[in-house]
């Protein structure tokens, strides 16, 4: 049961059809910080950090977090300027992610599911409001962007339109093609394993739990940096100053859907770091464990459980990140040029 | 001078021979006496050679032979039978034994003997000698005891010194062989070198100033070395041409290897020293070794610049103050050679004052050329013990002293009386040996005079500036005394007066310059070499002692290369007018020598002599000897500093030959060969077929796209021009290989720009395989760039990793017996690859993947779009999409593709296609389906796509046969006609010029004329008063209202009918305004199209036909 409903939740966005206005968005700065924690918190415990997180953790992840935000917009800035479009796109945000084809195939369903949800609310809001003399059966004319999908859409209104990416191999081509219900995507397959993989993973997570506990769990699942409140956040990845200031309301999504991803991969990292860790310290005879034991000579009454778990540091944090920063054997292969030490770009987790 | 000695000589040896070089009789008294010093040679050789170099003399007398073989027929003489006797005796020679060294002396006196009395006293010289030779101790009569302890002293001393020498010069030159000698160092020696030529000449200049019996001496020695070839162009050079030509001829008659000959042949073109003089005595062996010191002096490196020339005011304006006396050894050359020594201890005063006033002037004990003149000091009080200790005297005191002496006690040197002149002139030989008898024999002239020891020393000398030659030295000595005995027994007169070789030699010096050149011009890197040898075997200061021993052997060769060099690029460029730098033959010799010798070098490891030796016997068969002589034999030069030479011969099969016929043989048919083909190609592989096929799939894909394309764009657009769509028909790729290419070598074709574009065609396959159409030329520059880029480094790791040095032995344990140490190498050939991958960011699962993904997945997602297009395309033309439709739905269009038209299509995407709906049409007329009756249209979709697509329509077939076209109107068939007619076409036909006239149909499409067709009205208006669009959308109109009507029931009224068309006319004429000048503006296709607004217009057969 609980993986079905981690399913569910794992591949709907967030609702964004309510999201305020900018006007009407009155988050100040503090209180923004205070969320910010707290996503954070709470995205570390979806992760597995299941004790709390000290604040310097916290800050040593929000920066890291910004970091990698402001790195992703910058460079997707310098591929819009390439193709000399000034605003970016979400085409420039999936291609620096490209190589991560599970990351990929998730943000498409993630977008196609977007897409699917605005497109439902957009009927219903017109059903509200236009009256009955549109039929819901027939699609708006020039509802569609393109002929295919357009027709697509027509027959199966509801069905989810896959997002397609510029270096697909349907791109390769003039024309647009709808795509045919029977044939299944490899990429799809590949999605989904990874998906089922991360299923898994929050099946094992949450196995254990009480209802209440799943609860709160999955409603820390929902935790989102953008979530209804993009203004700060938009301050925050540097909107205005890295790139434009009016970003496409996708492009908001999408780096809330990475944010997520990269506390994430964080999380897991550090708290692979840490076991690693305590393993060493186990079989090495736990130097600090037996100090501290023996400073204290007698168990109190107030001794924390012995197996409670020590939450994750900021070293960890740091040795995680140290990991994942460490280059690909491929790009090492023009670094052979002469000229010394070079700088080796941010790595995109 | 009597040739009667000598004559008889050279021919017992050759009788046939005489008249070889007849015109040279007359010749010149300059041959005639390098005839006779060369037969004196033989004598001497005779004489004392066997005593003392018995396993040497051996070839060299085989050698002296030939030569005198030679020098007969230089100098034709009346022919006398050969002496059997002597000729027989000769061949015995042969051995080892002193007995036979004593025939010699025999042998060589019954020839002699045969015209003057006195000969005798030549054959008793050499008899003399072997007596006095055997003699360890040999203290003469004469001499006392302690002069000869010092001259034994002195000799060891020399011997060391020599023997040092020779085992620096040896290593060196084997060096030579071994190590790699960067070129660094070459400029120094070429700027020192031209510094001393420098001052060379100018020493030269002054003293030839003043008047002085050694003007005429030819260029001093470090000049004569460089010049060594030209200073040879004198008649004795001419001489040794002849000689050396019928040495070349008898080659196989004379018993001797080359090397010997040309030992000998170069010892005889040596003359005498340049300072002999008849005046002086003593002056001879003062000057030489004096000169010798200076010299050696002078090349000391680094140490003697500061002393070459005088104290310049400008650098040391107080000089003259502080030194009253100043010095230099510029100055002494010059003294030297005015002659102004008179003894040792000036010469030895002069050297320690350069000394002496440079510590005196610089003070400082940190001064930087204290240290070289420190240097030069010890180095002078090194040298100083070889200068004999000679005052140099007038031959005039000389002379009546020794008179006085013979007349006190005659008796007792009665019969060295005889000896003397020859003793004396052997003298010099000797001491390399170490046979102090010559010292005795020398010292006969000068002993009655005082008892100094100084004549002993001299010859000692010689022996010295022999240096690696000394053996040979001697030979050159005694050959060029030898005269003595033919002059003195000519003269008949044995006076002890006469005896003195300087006499002899003085007038040898000025009659043959060519033959002054002394030993240093024959071998002069040996001379240089023993002079730095020296120096630098008890240098201890300097850091890498081998590596100045070689600078030092070779800086003479290495200056004189340098420099050569310099003159030809000097200022980094070509300088036209100096000669270029040639291959000789000499060196391509001496290169391969040094090969070999370098091989048996390293291989056995023995010593140098031998192996030349051994090389020039190998050789003898290529070799001439005149090739061997023509130039200085050695040059203790590794081979990379004269490249010129290193240069092998051209290939046989390069060389242009020609046949009797004077036709070319051409040579090329065994070394040419093709490229074979497909080494530009990519080769056949799975990944490559599978690329090949990806492209290909594309390239289907397009097509199709392309017909989509055109069907969208004919859906949108109101008229549609015949050109306006490209019809997309790719050729398939086809990789083309280069040409036939004949090349005259193994390996790869290294053709920079072809393999450029080998490789610019894969990497634009590549940017095709990734879905790029076309690319700009740039980015298939940059990318080929980089791919290059990589694959260099790729390469070069690849190139690392095989020649890493080998691991260490295994054993193999199997075939351990021989135990021989397996090398392995350290990495096998998939390590190599993997480690090369990994260095360059790659690695297999990279490449996996690549061809996993990017190809095969590629591959199938390709197909699966393929597929898409096509039903896409199959539903755009449903109607027409049966069993006939071909692969890519060509053949929906086969009959002629009236559902297309018809609009067939609208029914299935369940839209009102041409508003049919909208109008009202379909609910008034009941209509089944939205689509346009097919009899209503003027199926003219047909003509158009028929001029489109010809092949298509020819392939598919049509069911019925179009009717024959009418026959053209013209002017002839007009005749034909109906009358009433005629003169319609007839005008037709003049305002066309006579030319056939065009059917209105066959006309182009935008001439055509509107078909007059009558409304429903049944108005005929003036149709060609409006524009054709308009008239052609208005004929639109009517059209479809005609269908509508006759689709209608017949009842209809005319009223109804009239209100149906101004229905029908009023929604869609502003539609059709509105889309008219899109349609026409639009060229590009325009994939979107508003179904749902009903645009007529477009889709109107009409607007196809006569678009």
């Amino acid at each position: 049961m609980p993986s079905f409903r981690a399913y569910l939740s794992d591949t709907t966005p967030p609702d964004h059809s309510r999201d305020l206005p900018d006007f009407f968005d009155l988050e100040s700065r503090s209180t923004f910080r205070v969320r910010l924690t707290e996503t954070i918190e709470k995205m570390m415990f979806v992760s597995g950090e299941t004790s709390e997180a000290a604040p310097e953790t916290l800050s040593m992840i929000e920066g890291i977090v910004q970091q990698q935000v402001i790195e992703m917009l910058t460079r997707s800035t310098a591929l819009a300027a390439r193709r000399g479009v000034r605003s970016i796109s979400t085409d420039d945000l999936i291609f620096l992610i490209r190589h991560d084809k599970a990351k990929v195939s998730r943000l498409r369903t993630f977008l196609s599911w977007k897409d699917v949800r605005k497109n439902v609310k957009d009927s219903e809001d017109k059903a509200g409001d236009g009256g009955a003399d549109f039929n819901a059966d027939d699609p708006l004319p020039g509802g569609g962007a393109a002929i295919g999908p357009a027709v697509d859409t027509r027959t199966s209104k509801n069905k989810r339109a896959k997002v397609g990416l510029p270096w697909d191999v349907a791109s390769f081509y003039s024309e647009q093609v709808p795509e045919r219900e029977d044939e299944e995507d490899e990429d799809e397959e590949e999605m989904n394993h990874a998906t089922l993989q991360r299923l898994k993973n929050a099946d094992e997570r949450t196995k254990h739990m009480t209802p209440d506990e799943y609860l709160h769990w999955s409603e820390c699942r929902q935790a989102s940096f953008t979530f209804r409140k993009g203004k700060r956040f938009r301050e925050w990845a540097g909107f205005g100053t890295v790139t434009d200031s009016k970003p496409n309301d996708d492009i908001v999504d999408i780096l809330g859907f990475l944010t997520f991803e990269i506390v994430q991969t964080l999380t897991e990292e550090a708290l692979r770091v840490k076991a690693a860790e305590d393993l060493y310290r186990k079989e090495t005879g736990g130097e600090v464990e037996s100090a501290r034991r023996k400073r204290k000579r007698e168990p109190g009454l107030f001794d924390p459980p012995e197996e409670a778990r020590t939450p994750v540091g900021p070293k960890h944090i740091q040795e995680a990140f140290r990991r994942l920063q460490v280059p690909d054997a491929k790009s090492k292969y023009m670094s052979h040029i002469a000229g010394g030490f070079r700088k080796a770009p941010l790595k995109l987790i | 001078m009597s040739n009667d000695g000598l004559l008889p000589n050279g021919l017992v040896n050759h009788t046939a021979d005489g008249d070889a070089v007849g015109e040279e009789d007359p010749g010149h008294a300059i041959l005639r006496e390098r005839w006779l010093q060369s037969e004196s040679s033989i004598a001497a050789l005779f004489g004392s050679g066997g005593d003392e170099l018995l396993g040497q003399n051996q070839g060299t007398r085989d050698a002296q032979r030939s030569q005198e073989d030679a020098m007969a027929l230089d100098f034709p003489a009346p022919v006398i039978p050969p002496k059997k006797p002597t000729r027989t005796i000769d061949e015995d020679d042969y051995g080892d034994d002193d007995d036979e060294d004593e025939d010699d002396a025999i042998t060589v006196s019954p020839l002699k003997a045969r015209s003057t009395a006195l000969i005798v006293t030549g054959a008793l010289a050499p008899a003399s000698q072997v007596s006095s030779i055997p003699v360890k101790p040999p203290i003469d009569r004469r001499s006392t005891a302690s002069s000869s302890d010092q001259s034994k002293t002195l000799e060891d001393v020399r011997k060391k010194l020599e023997e040092d020498k020779k085992a620096a010069e040896d290593a060196a030159r084997r060096s030579c062989y071994t190590m790699f000698y960067t070129l660094e160092s070459d400029k120094a020696a070429m700027d020192e070198q031209k510094r001393l030529d420098e001052l060379d000449r100018q020493v030269e200049t002054e003293v030839s100033g003043q008047a002085s019996g050694n003007a005429n001496n030819g260029p001093s020695g470090a000049a004569q070395q460089s010049t060594l070839s030209s200073a040879d162009l004198g008649a004795s050079n001419l001489t040794f041409k002849h000689l050396i030509a019928r040495i070349d001829a008898k080659r196989e008659k004379v018993k001797a290897t080359d090397s010997q000959l040309r030992t000998l042949l170069s010892e005889v073109r040596k003359g005498r020293s340049k300072w002999a003089s008849e005046e002086k005595i003593g002056q001879e062996e003062l000057y030489e070794s004096a000169d010798k010191v200076l010299m050696e002096l002078k090349a000391i490196p680094e140490h003697a610049a500061p002393f070459l020339q005088r104290v310049n005011k400008r650098d040391a304006p107080d000089y003259h103050v502080v030194i009253k006396h100043p010095m230099d050894i510029g100055t002494m050359m010059k003294k030297l050679k005015a002659l102004t020594y008179r003894s040792k201890k000036e010469f030895v005063d002069d050297l320690n004052l350069i000394w002496s006033n440079c510590l005196k002037y610089n003070a400082d004990p940190n001064h930087p050329v204290r240290k070289k003149a420190l240097y030069m000091r010890k180095e002078t009080e090194k040298l100083v013990p070889l200068i004999p200790d000679i005052v140099v005297r007038d031959r005039a005191e000389v002379e009546a002293e020794e008179r006085r002496l013979q007349n006190g006690d005659l008796d007792g040197v009665e019969d060295s009386d005889d000896e003397e002149p020859i003793m004396a002139s052997r003298g010099r030989k000797a001491p390399s040996k170490g046979k102090k008898g010559n010292s005795t024999a020398r010292k006969a002239p000068a002993a009655g005079s005082e008892g100094t020891p100084g004549p002993e020393t001299k010859p000692n000398f010689q022996g010295l500036r022999a240096g690696a030659s000394g053996l040979r030295n001697d030979f050159l000595r005694a050959d060029s005394d030898a005269p003595l005995e033919g002059s003195q027994n000519g003269l008949s007169t044995p006076p002890p007066g006469t005896l003195t070789p300087l006499g002899i030699n003085g007038n040898y010096g000025s009659g043959a310059p060519g033959s002054q050149a002394d030993v240093t011009e024959i071998d002069p890197s040996g001379n240089t070499v023993n002079g730095h040898g020296l120096g630098s075997t008890e240098d201890p200061d300097q850091d890498d002692l081998e590596y100045k021993t070689w600078k030092q052997v070779t800086k003479k060769d290495r200056a004189l290369v340098a420099a050569e060099r310099h003159r030809l690029l000097g200022g980094d460029r070509l300088n036209p007018e100096v000669p270029a730098l040639l291959r000789t033959k000499a060196g391509m010799r001496r290169w391969i020598r040094q090969q070999k010798q370098a091989v048996d070098e390293g291989v056995t490891g023995e010593i140098k002599t031998s192996v030349n030796g051994k090389d020039g016997e190998q050789a003898a068969a290529v070799e001439t000897l005149a090739e061997g002589i023509e130039e200085e034999e050695e040059r203790s030069l590794p081979d990379y500093y004269d490249p010129m030479s290193a240069i092998p011969k051209l290939d046989e099969r390069l060389k242009w030959v020609e046949d009797a016929e004077g036709q070319v043989i051409a040579q090329s048919e065994e070394c040419l060969r093709m490229v074979p083909k497909g080494q530009f190609t990519s080769p056949e592989s799975h990944l490559t077929k599978k690329i090949d096929a990806n492209m290909h799939q594309m390239q289907d894909t397009r097509k199709i796209c392309a017909k989509i394309g055109i069907v969208k764009q004919m859906q949108i657009q109101a008229q549609t021009y015949q050109n306006q769509f490209q019809k997309y028909d790719p050729e398939p790729f086809a990789e083309a290989d280069v040409g036939p290419v004949v090349v005259s070598d193994d390996g790869p074709v290294m053709f920079h720009w072809l393999c450029r574009a080998a490789l610019q065609r894969s990497v634009g396959k590549i940017f095709y395989h990734a879905g790029f159409e076309d690319f700009q030329p740039s980015a298939l520059d940059v990318a080929t760039d980089v791919a290059s880029d990589f694959f260099t480094k790729l390469v070069r790791t690849l190139g690392i990793y095989r020649e890493a040095p080998k691991a260490d032995a295994v054993y193999d344990q199997v075939t351990a017996e021989g135990e021989h140490p397996v090398l392995k190498q350290r990495f096998t050939t998939e390590e190599t690859v993997l480690h090369c991958l990994h260095e360059n960011g790659m690695d297999l699962e990279v490449l996996e993947s690549y061809v996993k993904d990017d190809v095969e997945r590629v591959g199938t997602k390709l197909g699966v779009v393929h597929e898409r297009m096509k039903a896409h395309l199959a539903d755009l033309l449903r109607p027409a999409l049966g069993d006939n439709a071909g692969a890519d739905g060509v053949g929906a269009f086969n009959d002629g593709s009236d559902q297309f038209v018809g609009g067939d299509f609208a029914e299935d995407i369940d839209e009102d296609f041409f508003g049919f709906k909208e109008l009202g049409l379909a609910a008034e007329f009941g209509l089944e389906s939205l689509s346009v009756p097919l009899h209503l249209l003027q199926n003219r979709m047909h003509s158009v796509y028929q001029a489109q697509h010809t092949s298509a329509i020819t392939a598919a077939g049509n069911i019925i046969d179009p009717p024959p076209a009418y026959e053209l109107v013209t002017p002839r068939s007009i005749e034909s006609e109906v009358s009433l007619v005629k003169n319609f076409f007839l005008t037709k036909l003049r305002a066309n010029n006579d030319e056939p006239l065009i059917e209105d149909e066959d006309l182009p499409l935008k001439q055509r004329f509107p078909k007059p067709r009558l409304p429903p009205t049944g108005k005929i208006s003036s149709p060609r008063k409006r524009p054709i669009r308009e008239q052609q959308q208005l004929a639109k109109k009517k059209r479809r209202l005609e269908g509508g009507k006759e689709d209608a029931a017949n009842g209809m009224s005319g009223s109804g009918n009239a209100s149906g068309v101004g229905k029908g006319l009023g929604k869609p004429i502003g539609k059709l305004r509105l889309d008219m000048p899109r349609g026409g503006k639009e060229q590009g296709p325009e994939p979107e199209k508003d179904g749902g607004d009903g645009d007529v217009g477009t889709m109107s057969p009409e607007s196809i036909t006569a678009g």
